[in-house]
């Protein structure tokens, strides 16, 4: 078998989207694949046909675009489906003693589909214009068509694998004016010494699987270029920002940080704010901190109500709401945190924040009306859970599976918590302005310190359902008093926006995400 | 149409007079010309201290510069500067309020009114004039017209702006709350210290009435 993936691109070829959705597993989830490069697979298989006049060899060639990877229940189309069937000499022969001059093919090739245990087999059907049967040599018959989209409903490698294939040929008559000579139905079969039993491709679903070749076997046709069969292709950790902790108080690189946009689908209001937060957040049992990198938030900005009548301050309160905004995701981007688990293993785990509802920012401003002296006290209550995506113990790996997260949201001791019951985290930011002196800590639109303090809850789902890692977690990291530090940097406001200059400390990049990268601070 | 709004401001600054804004006595008779020394001249200015611009809530502006061309002039009110280019904040040091920072971008020119001469002071009292400026902070947005109350000090060169509320005004509030709103009333405090370009030498400015 020679597969491989090409070095030189293809032309592009105009296809139509499949309609048929082939559900796989589970029912189909209508949504666009990975935005990340197609890996393209052109496979060479040995088939063996029955042909009339007996069994011949033939080889099939299979070329598609498959996305890196997928996100579980997330539905994807293999693209740029092209089959072609090389078949011997001796076939032209049959169909020309059946008076037949040119041949309109189609197949229909049988594709194995699989992950985990479930498997499923899609039908890719292929269609060509007629062409004419050689003088002489074999014959080479190019369909092309549309086939099913696939979506994996669980986490692990989605594999796709060459089956079956059935070729229908609709023959032409040399002399219009003769009877047809009618169409023959080709039946061939992956031939045994097919490597990697025709695996096609393989595409990870879920941000917990492993890397999978996109070429299953590393030979290729000599001067061609081939991936080596080990080769992964791009994980969602690997496009993800780079996790490495910069330097203590200086900020990472803008390639460094994802993106803080708004785009069609968080569109921007005239309220509208973007900002980076980062920090570090401790976990007490493990005697250690978490470097947390710079995540976006997406901010609405309140607008000041008059507060309480008070008969020594003027009072304004503010509500605004965030998210975080990582991949069209609410949650951070992973970050990667190593400890010492019970003082002696190295514990290496790679985590998110997600949030399970918006984040809620209450300011309050209180103006002197003796000194005019301003203090501004922010809460900001973040539902948040922690995500345990990977697992390390002293080297080794541990599957924590696809859903390992803390119980309920990171919960924090609430100054009002009538007001605002539930779980959620607090982080406490004061700024402050004294008559004619610059304004000092934390505000919501420039940004600063927010600190508090968070009991992590017990895990859940954590393992791959042969061990149970909820204890093992929930020992060595749940517990009260661990203390959050963040650093928001200047928001940017996308509709007034500060550009740099030499008479503007810069708020806004020219593409409108937040000019200042924060450094986190211990 | 900017001397349709000088006309007005004569109204103003006369009231103004009157109502003893001045450093000290006043002139038995209205000084009505102007004699800027060097003039014309480009002069320069830097806040001394900081600037404090209060909208509800105070803003701070630890850099402030403005530059402009000087004139000597006739009349009373007298107009004896356009301020050109009028900055608040500067890279590195943006204006700051509780709001969080605060970015104002002057509309110029500008002018310096002399109204009162107080020959035994040095001191020229008036107004900046023709004043716009649209400040944002965050979302909120705003723009500042009117005037400012100021004294010029010949032995110093200090512009000493120090605006009374009502002088100025705000207009197209936009997602300000109730923070600022058009009943707002804006003030503009702060020195500055006014140099000639190039040579850094202090100009004056002498009121008389011949």
């Amino acid at each position: 078998m020679k597969v491989h993936r090409t070095a030189a691109p293809r032309p592009p070829r105009v296809r139509t989207t499949s309609i048929a959705a082939f559900v796989v597993l589970a029912a189909l989830i209508p949504t666009t694949a990975s935005a990340t490069g197609p890996q393209e697979i052109e496979a060479e298989l040995p088939y063996v046909c029955a042909l009339p006049s007996g069994q011949q060899p033939a080889t099939v060639r299979i070329s598609a675009d498959f996305p890196q990877r997928a996100d579980k229940g997330e539905a994807f189309t293999p693209d740029g489906v092209t089959t072609t069937v090389e078949l011997p000499e001796a076939a032209v022969a049959d169909l020309v003693a059946r008076d037949a001059a040119e041949v309109r093919p189609a197949t229909r090739l049988a594709v194995g589909v699989a992950q985990n245990e479930a498997t499923a087999t899609a039908t890719w059907r292929g269609s060509a214009e007629p062409a004419a049967l050689p003088a002489s040599g074999p014959l080479t018959l190019t369909t092309t068509g549309d086939v099913p989209s696939v979506a994996g409903q669980s986490d692990g490698d989605l594999t796709f694998t060459a089956g079956a294939l059935a070729l229908d040929l609709a023959l032409g008559a040399a002399d219009p004016a003769a009877t047809g000579p009618g169409s023959l139905t080709v039946d061939c079969v992956l031939a045994e010494d097919a490597p990697k039993e025709g695996l096609l491709a393989t595409v990870p679903v879920g941000a917990q699987t492993p890397g999978a070749s996109a070429s299953p076997s590393p030979s290729g046709p000599a001067g061609t270029p081939s991936a080596p069969a080990d080769e992964a292709p791009e994980r969602q950790g690997d496009r993800s920002p780079k996790l490495v902790e910069p330097a203590p108080g200086t900020a990472p690189d803008r390639d460094d940080v994802p993106p803080c946009r708004y785009d069609e689908q968080h569109p921007p209001t005239d309220v509208s704010l973007n900002a980076y937060v980062t920090g570090y957040a401790n976990v007490k049992k493990l005697k250690g901190a978490a470097y947390l990198p710079p995540s976006c938030v997406l901010i609405e900005q309140g607008l000041p109500e008059m507060g309480p009548p008070d008969p020594e301050y003027l009072i304004f309160d503010t509500l605004s709401w965030a998210n975080f905004h990582y991949q069209e995701r609410k949650q951070t981007p992973p970050f990667k945190a190593t400890f010492l688990s019970f003082d002696f293993a190295p514990v290496t785990a790679t985590m998110v924040l997600e949030q399970t509802d918006v984040i809620r920012i209450d300011s309050r401003m209180k103006m002197s009306m003796i000194d005019f002296t301003t203090v501004t006290d922010t809460y900001v209550r973040a539902p948040v859970v922690l995500h345990v995506l990977d697992l390390e113990v002293n080297g080794t790996p541990l599957d924590v599976g696809p859903e390992c997260r803390t119980e309920t949201s990171l919960v924090s001791e609430d100054p009002d918590p009538q007001t605002f019951p539930g779980d959620h985290l607090v982080l406490y930011g004061r700024g402050e302005q004294i008559l004619g002196e610059p304004a000092t800590g934390y505000l919501l639109l420039s940004g600063g310190v927010l600190s508090g303090k968070a009991t992590i809850p017990a895990f859940t789902g954590c393992g791959n359902g042969v061990e149970d890692l909820d204890r093992l977690l929930t020992a060595s990291v749940s517990g009260p008093d661990n203390y959050i530090k963040q650093v928001q940097g200047q928001t940017c406001a996308i509709a007034a926006p500060v550009f740099p200059s030499p008479t503007n400390e810069g708020q806004c990049t020219e593409d409108l995400q937040p000019y200042e990268i924060p450094a986190a601070e211990r | 149409m900017k001397k349709s709004m000088r006309r007005s401001a004569i109204v103003v600054c006369a009231a103004a007079s009157a109502l003893g804004l001045a450093a000290g006595p006043s002139t038995a008779v209205p000084s009505t010309v102007w004699t800027v020394t060097p003039s014309p001249s480009s002069f320069d200015a830097v806040n001394v201290g900081n600037i404090v611009l209060t909208a509800t809530i105070p803003m701070t502006c630890t850099t402030s510069t403005a530059d402009g061309v000087m004139n000597s002039a006739t009349g009373n009110p007298g107009d004896v500067a356009d301020i050109d280019t009028m900055n608040f904040g500067a890279s590195g040091s943006p204006c700051t309020s509780v709001l969080g920072n605060v970015t104002t971008t002057s509309v110029t020119p500008w002018d310096v009114i002399a109204v009162d001469y107080n020959a035994s002071t040095g001191v020229t009292k008036g107004h900046v004039g023709n004043v716009t400026a649209n400040v944002t902070a965050g979302a909120c947005k705003f723009t500042v017209s009117g005037k400012a109350s100021a004294t010029y000090t010949n032995s110093s060169g200090v512009l000493a702006v120090n605006s009374t509320a009502g002088e100025l005004t705000v207009s197209n509030p936009v997602n300000c709350g109730a923070i600022v709103t058009v009943n707002t009333k804006p003030t503009f405090k702060g020195n500055y210290a006014v140099t000639e370009s190039g040579t850094g030498a202090i100009p004056t400015i002498v009121g008389s009435n011949p």
